[in-house]
């Protein structure tokens, strides 16, 4: 790719197109018009789009006995893995020497080991309760010193968080795009004969139930900051609205006597969008953030599962009345292909643009991940012949997709490069109703 | 009288033998030195010169401005006191390859064994009373007036090397957005289609847009100029992907000129 754009601005060396063929040409006399500073714009296109090389980096090992330190350099590491963006130079290539929280970076050596970026991450205890938490990254095409160096210091119970707002700060640093490792994943999984709300990390770790065994909870989805809602039914009553935060359940007050199955927040949080049960079919409803001036918004015969998009469109999934099943609408129109039955519609803010991602059955009780643009067009597979794959879910960053899978014999919640297409696996849970958010900012994070 | 042990004919025998063996031994040294199978000093192959062509290319954009990184508690280098610079004193070395004549013979005084060769650039002196202490360290990193990168250029004009990486990162991914949708041309002679090449120009609204497109320079070829059209048309209206987050100034040109190629198509030999 380098060697192409290389190529492209060769092309500016040639001789220009004659005055004619310019589109606007400048008047004698008149002020130059300022450069168009953009960042493309003489260019090859042959056809070719070869596969991206991906970077080789280098997170350097801790041999430290710290406790802190060893967490907090795992957990980069591994949020590094998880990215499918770089080639990780694995420890047992990491050249002799000294890799304590201030020892200097031995820029050379990594170097000789092919390193293109450094990542350093450290902690080390500050006192009793408090850790000092170090992150250093270098590129060595630009020299010696770092590009981004960021040092902060928080409680020792947050060294996991900590490490994983150091990744997302250094990715912002490597790519122009933050990272998005300090987020939490939430899902309904089945409990002996109920389901109950869980949540975890984005790496899979510190798995919580969040609802009591005996209630049937399903359908939860991120609010405010901290804030996960959900639909639950105690002993077979209908489905209604709570709020959890921190540790505390609250019902979320809304105008329907019916179950609700299902809701989402638009990316403002100023509008929601609930799934309600209507004379034995369902129908969205939207109205204000705090359940007030809900109005009926779809069209199709059966509505569930909204989502909304970056951009403010709401997408559901939809009975298609003239071919009998289940389709994913966007802005009242069916754009899943026809014939197929699709479900569990998300949003990806990706780096190529907003893209909508679904599920369709594909028989065996099969389903696969489709994925296309904003409105539903340009659709591609993202998994095929890899056992069944449902209900994804974007991270907020839109690098990753997590699914529920059964691939590789190994059932539970797996991540998805958008960029790499490489898929790991970070939790054994199976489930429903998968959804991602970022966790509250901190004050002083990186 | 005691009987000696030798007679003098064998002792005469003795000397004369052991005087032979001596002039033998010096005539084989001197023998040795003339002939073919004297040991003479291996030379190295002088390295042999091999014409490279160099082709310049212009690296991706923006350039990375030459300058260090502002300090400002930093005297620039043109303010900063010049350390004293330490001189070496000339000494001769022996060397296989001195001409055995009285001019050949060193006016310096023989540098002692295992003596570490100054500098190629070395100050060197007939005479150095002392050993600076405080002589000139390593080359540090440049303090020049102007923020910048060691390895950028004067007519470099980006200061921040995470910017220019990113900025990189953002052309590769609009320039493989337009090679996704170029469909090329099949079945062709392998000698025509590799030498095709078309021109075209693209509008790009503000809001990222594929406004429009004109042909600069058609190849020339219908096929060609068919496929080229098409992938043209069907980018009309398609929006082009956002710059990254923490960049949002980035932005691709208004008017870009990209050049098809069939260099890359499939043909028919």
């Amino acid at each position: 790719m380098r060697r192409m754009i290389a190529a492209a601005f060769a092309l500016l060396l040639l001789p220009a197109p004659s005055a004619a063929d310019t589109p606007t040409a400048t008047p004698p006399g008149a002020p130059a018009a300022a450069p168009d500073e953009g960042v493309l714009g003489a260019f090859v296109i042959t056809g070719v789009n070869t596969a991206e090389r991906l970077p080789k980096i280098a997170v350097l090992p801790s041999l430290s006995p710290d406790y802190e330190d060893v967490i907090v350099r795992g957990v980069v590491r591994r949020d590094f893995e998880l990215t499918g963006l770089y080639d990780l130079i694995p420890d047992s290539k990491a050249p002799a020497g000294l890799y304590g929280f201030e020892d200097p970076i031995d820029v050379l050596a990594w170097q000789n080991v092919g390193a293109e970026a450094i990542v350093k991450v450290s902690a080390q205890k500050k006192d009793a309760n408090q850790i000092s938490v170090l992150g250093i990254a270098y590129f060595l095409n630009v020299g010696k010193e770092p590009v981004y160096q960021k040092t902060i210091v928080v409680p020792k119970s947050d060294a996991r968080i900590t490490a994983h707002r150091i990744t997302d700060a250094l990715l912002g640093a490597l790519t122009g795009r933050p990272g998005s490792f300090a987020s939490e994943l939430t899902f309904s999984g089945k409990w002996a004969q109920n389901r109950r709300i869980f949540r975890m990390d984005a790496d899979g770790n510190s798995l919580l139930a969040l609802t009591d065994p005996m209630d049937t909870a399903i359908a939860p989805n991120f609010g405010a900051p901290g804030h996960i809602l959900y639909s639950v039914s105690h002993e077979y009553a209908p489905f209604t609205v709570m709020d959890h935060f921190q540790t505390a359940n609250k019902p979320l007050n809304l105008p329907f006597n019916t179950s609700v199955y299902s809701l989402a927040f638009n990316k403002d949080r100023s509008k929601l969008a609930v799934a309600v049960s209507e004379d034995s079919k369902s129908s969205i409803y939207v109205g204000n953030a705090d359940g007030s001036g809900m109005k009926k918004v779809s069209t199709s015969e059966l509505a569930t599962r909204p989502a909304w998009s970056p951009s403010g469109k709401l997408a559901w999934v939809g009975g298609d009345p003239n071919q009998g099943s289940q389709r994913i609408w966007v802005d009242g129109k069916p754009v899943s292909p026809a014939g197929f039955t699709a479900a569990s519609p998300t949003f990806c803010d990706t780096e190529d643009g907003i893209k909508l991602v679904y599920s369709v059955a594909t028989g065996n009780n099969h389903q696969d991940l489709i994925i296309a643009a904003e409105k539903g067009q340009n659709m591609a597979r993202l998994t095929q012949n890899q056992g069944s794959n449902s209900y994804p879910a974007c991270s907020p960053d839109g690098r990753l997709v997590a699914f529920f899978s059964t691939r590789d014999k190994s059932p539970g919640i797996w991540l998805m490069s958008l960029k790499s297409w490489k898929a790991q696996q970070v939790s054994t849970q199976e489930g429903e109703s998968l959804n991602w958010a970022a966790l509250p900012a901190a004050p002083g994070a990186p | 009288m005691a009987a000696s042990a030798f007679l003098p004919r064998e002792l005469a025998l003795a000397l004369f033998l052991a005087g032979a063996v001596e002039v033998g031994l010096f005539g084989l040294f001197v023998v040795a030195g003339q002939n073919r199978a004297r040991v003479t000093a291996v030379e190295a192959a002088p390295p042999e010169e091999i014409a490279i062509a160099v082709k310049p290319v212009l690296d991706e954009l923006p350039l990375l401005k030459l300058g260090s990184k502002h300090v400002k508690a930093k005297l620039p280098d043109m303010w900063t006191k010049q350390a004293p610079v330490q001189r070496f004193e000339e000494k001769s070395a022996p060397s296989a390859k001195a001409e055995k004549t009285p001019r050949a013979i060193p006016t310096t005084p023989v540098a002692t064994k295992d003596a570490e060769a100054p500098p190629p650039d070395a100050a060197i002196a007939k005479q150095v009373d002392q050993k600076l202490a405080d002589a000139a360290p390593p080359k540090a990193e440049a303090n020049l007036p102007t923020e910048g990168a060691a390895d950028g250029v004067k007519e470099g004009t980006e200061t921040d090397p995470l910017k220019a990486r990113a900025a990189n990162l953002y052309a590769n991914k609009l320039i493989g957005w337009f090679q996704i949708r170029f469909q090329r041309p099949t079945g062709m002679p392998c000698e025509v289609v590799h030498a095709l090449s078309a021109g075209a120009q693209i509008t790009v609204g503000p809001d990222r847009t594929i406004v429009s497109f004109s042909f600069s320079r058609p190849s020339g070829n219908a096929d060609f100029d068919a496929k080229v059209k098409a992938s043209l048309e069907a980018e009309v209206g398609q929006e082009l992907p956002p710059p990254p987050p923490l960049y949002p100034d980035l932005k691709p040109q208004a008017v870009l000129t990209p050049t098809f190629s069939g260099k890359d198509a499939p043909c028919v030999e």
